[in-house]
């Protein structure tokens, strides 16, 4: 309504005509052409993999899928996906709780390093530990050969321990957030009563916040099943879906396969979205978003307090050595093997065009993802067309879906007329522009929450018409929001490897890739120092992000994703 | 103040419907050059519709809005001469104070010191003299206040549209900026449109007020008429206490001005004006104003305007007592200011209350 009515401009003729029209249809034009952007690169994709996964010789077949469930190798593909979601899980509710109960309740002194360190692998890629592992437990390990052991990482031990480590604040986060918006007072009114500190954890902490710690849950499974690094470097024999669909086709080409792993991929996203958003909705006794209250300190008990430090601490060093590994490992010739100062890791020409391809496309992709996601945003909230909702989620899908299923979808949907894309680096950019289009949207929208309408209503009130208010009022108060989804789509862009891996072309590496590739030939030197770099270039994109945070409220740094 | 005659905006039949609500049921009402009116009604009435359909962000369904003869019904925001203060006060926050009061000038094209010259005198016309420069995260409520009204100002509206300006601040502030605005409005002399549900408020800011329920116009008029001769018993009851009593009018003499009117505690006789319309037999309500009832002790004899009671409770708020008076199987209040000497009845005392010939009656 607000908009049929702000519109028209000064002046006549032809110009008048152009900006009357523009004034009234403007954001119609741009809602069209987000959703034909939307429908080929996210839509599209995933339709493409549907048809592929059902399209025989002679048309509509289920034998892909019948093939799929009689091989005992796809079958166990999916059953040790399902365990290694399953136990990560467990282990980090366990885990994130340990972390969040201390910085939530326990002495200050504690609180903000242990937050640092469950938080500290945001600024990594998740294979990084993949990478630290093998470094400090492979075959030619620095702990291996210093205890003599014959421990073998390549194994269902290490690919846990990575996906824990690199979903630890992911779940930390979220039970972090559950604990914060608990009233302390019920926990105090329990100890008020006299119920045993053990005790209180059970009968209130827990049940009051179940259901956040099953949401909590829920993502960590979602992440982990579908994280395709550190299974793939990792795995050794042990067959898991996401690198399966990646050998279905870079090993057999067997696109059909690779679709039908794909949908088996999807299942539990959509699956848990269903749950989190129609079962679990309004379930929770705590709302996430509720005012964070400071609980005052109390002496834990330490029947608690060991158990919980000996937890964190424990995970905090593996983090913490994981990091320091990385940096050693960039310097030295093999860690723990041949100690020598070296600078070729760091100063090598593969890695360094590597990481230089990486930083030109993740800053195409920032650029475009922030420009689509402050539009989107824009649109959503502020157009008057039906299917706004709808649009929403298609962009916030993007972000859900799993990385190796979008590559996949990419691959099989642009490799022919009429989106030929194959071997292009746009078709890396514009993978990653609508896998991470989600932030940019989010921040989009919560940045026009915080500004009422009334202001774009003032200055069409002092003389303003539409396209004078969108450039000198809309665009600058959002371009904060723009900047937040530039530099979030630049770094995730930067560390992902599970979607990307599908689409470049030999002699065009990226630093994930290449890291990646390195890591599997057992080049570890290598990959630290790349790994390393990424980290660098991420950390003071995270810095950016915070000091943006700090001056407008705005704070996405702490998504997990790539 | 003295109002020329030709009204500077005029709303004719105006009717506007949200989907199958029809929030205003025809409108029509004009303003005075130089008025400050106040659109006043409870919560949801839709006076902020009516102001947003004069500011022209919301299309109106029929009728029409005359400014200053011209109907300006089917403009955009952008093309109509009256200015709106947001209740956010929508300052757009990439901009600093000057900038923001000098937006509306810059797309009008006006030259750079033009603009600085002009903000300068809408700064030092809100009292901000020498914060042109502040981001507007750094001054407090009651100046972005004073910001979104010199905003406003700046580009000499003929109709300045205010709606529950004065909502987002404290109490104090209120009353402060309220006189403010009042001050400036009438140095100016710009014609203005300010929405309030607070019935004081709009009591002690307007020229006149236009009370609005039910998507009708209940009454306009100054602040004394709406007061002492509400047109209706919405508007008797909407601002301040009523002691509503039925009555009937036994008969008139007009020669002496005077109607007799009967009640269930005993006789009135009232003032009855000559343009009153008024018969013999009426159904009448008399509308009571605590403040106008007197109270004395208890006299034997019965006398004109009196009715018997006993204070069942009382009140004491310093400037004034509010005696709650049972009379036969009804409870009056009474509001009697306190001067030192007056006597000060106790529960239970016998009193006896006199109604004012003045008292306004409502035709039923
Ligand atoms: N855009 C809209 N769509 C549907 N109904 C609306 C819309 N705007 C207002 N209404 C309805 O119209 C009626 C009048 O609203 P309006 O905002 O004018 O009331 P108001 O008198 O300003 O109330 P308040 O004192 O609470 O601000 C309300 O019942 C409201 O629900
Ligand atoms: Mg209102």
């Amino acid at each position: 309504m607000a908009e049929a009515v702000i519109s028209g401009a000064t002046g006549k003729g032809l110009w008048y005509k152009v900006r009357s029209f523009l004034g009234i249809h403007l954001i119609n034009i741009f809602a069209g052409a987000l959703f034909t952007l939307l429908a080929i690169f996210l839509l599209y994709p995933i339709f493409s993999i549907l048809i592929m996964s059902l399209r025989g010789d002679e048309g509509f077949t289920l034998e892909f899928y019948k093939e799929f469930f009689s091989y005992n190798f796809y079958y166990w593909s999916l059953f040790n996906t399902l365990i290694l979601g399953t136990v990560t899980m467990v282990i980090l509710v366990v885990v994130g709780f340990c972390f969040a109960y201390l910085t939530t309740r326990g002495p200050f002194w504690i609180r903000k390093p242990l937050k640092i360190v469950a938080l500290l692998p945001l600024a990594a890629p998740p294979y990084i530990f993949a990478i630290s592992l093998i470094t400090l437990l492979g075959r030619n390990g620095f702990i291996n050969n210093l205890l003599n052991l014959n421990f073998n990482i390549y194994s269902w031990t290490g690919v846990i321990a990575a996906q824990c480590l690199a979903f630890l604040p992911l779940s930390f986060m979220m039970i972090e957030n559950v604990l914060n918006s608990l009233n302390p007072s019920l926990e105090e009114t329990a100890s008020d009563m006299g119920a045993s500190e053990f005790r209180i954890i059970r009968s209130i902490t827990i049940p009051l916040s179940a259901p956040g710690l099953l949401k909590a849950a829920l993502l960590v499974f979602v992440m982990t099943i579908a994280e395709f690094g550190n299974p793939a470097i990792l795995g050794g024999r042990t067959p898991f879906l996401a690198p399966d669909t990646y050998l279905a086709i870079t090993g057999e080409g067997d696109f059909n396969m690779a679709s039908v792993l794909s949908v088996i991929l999807i299942a539990p996203c959509v699956l848990i979205f269903i749950l989190h958003n129609y079962v679990l909705k309004g379930k929770g006794y705590t709302t996430i978003v509720g005012k964070p209250t400071a609980v005052e300190y109390k002496e834990i008990a330490p029947g608690i307090k060991i158990p919980f430090m000996v937890v964190a601490f424990t995970v905090g060093l593996l983090v913490l050595s994981s990091f320091g590994v990385i940096l050693l490992g960039s310097f030295v010739k093999i860690v723990g093997v041949d100690n020598t100062f070296v600078i070729d890791h760091v100063l090598n020409t593969q890695s360094n065009i590597a990481i230089w391809n990486s930083i030109k496309v993740s800053l195409c992709a920032g650029l475009f993802g922030a420009i689509v996601g402050t539009l989107l945003a824009y649109v959503i909230m502020r157009g008057k067309f039906p299917g706004r909702q709808f649009m929403e989620m298609i962009a916030l899908s993007g972000f859900a879906l799993p990385g190796t299923v979008i590559g996949v979808g990419y691959i099989i949907a642009f490799n022919r007329p009429p989106f030929l894309l194959t071997g292009t680096i746009w078709i890396i950019i514009l993978n990653c522009v609508f896998r991470f289009v989600a932030v940019g949207v989010e921040a989009g929208i919560s940045k026009l929450h915080q500004i009422s309408i009334e202001i774009e209503e003032a200055s069409a009130d002092l003389g303003a018409d539409f396209l004078t208010i969108f450039f000198r009022i809309v665009l600058p108060i959002m371009f904060s929001a723009f900047v937040v989804g530039f530099i979030y789509t630049f770094m995730t862009t930067m560390m992902s490897l599970s979607s990307v891996i599908f689409l470049v072309t030999p002699g065009f590496d990226l630093a994930s890739v290449y890291i990646y590739l390195t890591a599997q030939l057992g080049e570890l030197g290598l990959a630290s120092a790349t790994t390393m770099k990424v980290i660098a270039i991420v950390a003071v994109s995270i810095g950016i992000l915070k000091v943006i945070a700090k001056k407008t409220g705005l704070d996405v740094s702490k998504k997990q994703g790539a | 103040m003295e109002h020329q005659k030709t009204p500077m905006l005029e709303l004719r039949d105006i009717h506007k419907s949200f989907g199958d609500v029809e929030v205003l049921k025809g409108i029509s009402a004009e303003i005075d050059k130089g008025e400050l009116l106040t659109f006043v009604g409870p919560s949801g009435c839709g006076k902020t519709t009516l102001l947003r359909i004069v500011g022209g962000f919301t299309p109106l369904n029929s009728g029409q809005v005359i400014l200053d003869g011209e109907d300006i019904g089917a403009l955009p925001p952008n093309m109509r001469n009256t200015k709106m203060v947001f209740q956010s006060y929508a300052l757009f926050p990439h901009m600093t104070v000057a900038k923001n009061i000098g937006f509306g000038l810059k797309l009008k094209k006006w030259p750079r010191n033009k603009i600085d010259s002009r903000v300068e005198e809408l700064l030092s016309l809100v009292h901000m003299e020498g914060l042109g420069d502040r981001t507007i995260d750094r001054i407090s409520g009651g100046q972005q206040q004073r910001v979104a009204l010199a905003r406003a100002l700046a580009l000499e509206p003929k109709v300045l549209l205010l709606d529950e300006p004065l909502s987002n601040l404290d109490a104090n502030l209120r009353v402060v900026m309220r006189e403010e605005i009042r001050n400036i409005q009438e140095r100016i002399g710009i014609t203005t449109i300010f929405v309030t549900h607070d019935q004081y408020e709009a009591m002690s800011i307007s020229d006149r007020l236009l009370v609005l329920n039910d998507g009708v116009i209940q009454q306009i008029g100054s602040p004394v008429e709406i007061y002492e001769q509400p047109a209706n018993e919405f508007i008797a009851g909407f601002v301040g206490y009523v002691n509503f009593l039925e009555g009937k009018i036994e008969s008139i003499d007009k020669e002496m001005k005077i109607k007799y009117v009967s009640t269930a505690y005993g006789n009135l006789e009232l003032n009855h004006n000559q343009g009153d319309d008024e018969q013999k037999y009426d159904e009448i309500l008399l509308v009571i104003r605590p403040e106008t009832l007197s109270l004395s002790a208890d006299q034997a004899g019965k006398q004109a305007n009196t009715f018997h009671g006993v204070i069942e409770s009382f009140m004491y708020a310093g400037s004034l007592v509010k005696y709650t008076v049972k009379v036969e199987d009804r409870e009056m209040i009474v509001d009697q200011y306190n001067p030192k000497d007056a006597t000060k009845f106790q529960r239970g005392d016998k009193i006896t209350i006199t109604v004012p010939r003045t008292t306004h009656a409502l035709k039923k």
